[in-house]
């Protein structure tokens, strides 16, 4: 750890909000472009955001300096996001068994539901692209789509992933073929 | 890697896939890596592998960084300020930053001489009341008195 981040985390500890600003000017697009990459939603991602950073600055005092600061703003980070998509899975499953007790109506439109991917007929470029690759990350599993996250979309290492999640290395590893190995089959005909 | 039409590709072994997913991350040693290179030179499923897994990962890592709203900043401190009413911020206090049992320390040092002040001190409030004697005659007041006759 740098001279310089040593002196910002004293800083923070003592409460000092000059030093919480720097620390937001340093972190919050990649901890915004993480919570917006995991969560799919942007309005979403800067309430978690917001959170995760109000979160660190709360615990500070915990922070052991055991690993780096960034390693362990990004575990609080994907930890945040984990929650809220627990939330929102609890949230989706009761306004289903709601809609299904109202109406038993199968009309399609369930709330919270991922969006159907477009399926174009052509290889789709910019926004599109974008908007297809965002997709393919939300549909994948959780535990998968953090890694691919974390190596692929912020290119983090093996190790600073491991210690994120607190994994084992192997499962790391694995997660992210299987997780490549999904992507590929849903991009297979446009990227 | 798109393909024609009616066409399908033939599934590629998970094992080729874990392996060039390594090998694309580096996490292979020196020996395995050349072997995996060299398949991927020569063998056409290895070749395609590559291919896929590179150009999926190409497009990951290009995917646009999304920036946080200029408003975040202000949004998070005014949140800190609002959910501590005002008192998150700002330097610690005096007896936040020293441990209690330092201040109570000092606090005994300091009080323990002014103590012993007030208890010597004829004025101290601290003073005990000297013992009385109880009230009865003063000695050698019989003599003053004039006896009766």
């Amino acid at each position: 750890m740098s001279e310089l981040e040593r002196s910002l985390l004293r800083r923070l500890r003592d409460r000092d909000e000059r030093a919480f600003r720097e620390l937001l000017e340093l972190h919050r697009d990649r901890v915004y472009n993480i919570t917006f990459r995991m969560l799919g939603n942007r309005a979403e991602a800067e309430d978690v955001a917001q959170e995760v950073f109000i979160s660190v600055f709360k615990t500070i005092d915990q922070f052991r300096e055991e690993s780096k600061f960034s390693t362990w703003l990004y575990r609080v980070a994907v930890n945040h996001c984990k929650n809220r998509i627990k939330y929102r899975a609890r949230r989706y499953d009761r306004a289903h068994e709601e809609l299904d007790e109202m109406s038993h109506q199968a009309n399609g439109a369930v709330v919270g539901a991922p969006a159907r991917a477009a399926q174009p007929d052509r290889a789709l470029e910019g926004a599109q692209l974008e908007r297809l690759l965002q997709e393919a990350i939300s549909n994948l599993d959780d535990d998968h789509r953090i890694v691919v996250v974390l190596r692929d979309v912020e290119d983090l290492s093996i190790e600073e992933i491991c210690d994120i999640t607190g994994l084992p290395d192997g499962t790391v590893k694995s997660r992210l073929h299987r997780a490549r190995l999904a992507l590929r089959k849903k991009l297979q005909r446009h990227v | 890697m798109t393909e024609e039409p009616g066409q399908e590709a033939e599934p590629i072994a998970d094992e080729i896939l874990a392996a060039v997913s390594d090998y694309l991350d580096g996490a292979l040693p020196a020996d395995r890596r050349a072997e995996v290179a060299g398949k991927i030179a020569h063998e056409p499923a290895w070749k395609r592998a590559h291919d896929e897994l590179a150009s999926t990962r190409d497009a990951l890592s290009g995917l646009q960084k999304a920036r946080a709203p200029e408003s975040f900043d202000k949004e998070v401190t005014g949140t800190i300020h609002r959910r501590s009413a005002g008192r998150f911020f700002g330097r610690r206090t005096f007896g936040d930053r020293v441990p209690f049992g330092v201040l109570l320390a000092i606090a005994i040092v300091i009080l323990l001489p002014i103590a012993y002040v007030m208890w010597t001190s004829m004025t101290g409030s601290l003073k005990r009341e000297p013992e009385r004697e109880p009230p009865g005659e003063l000695r050698g007041s019989q003599s003053l008195v004039p006896k009766p006759p």
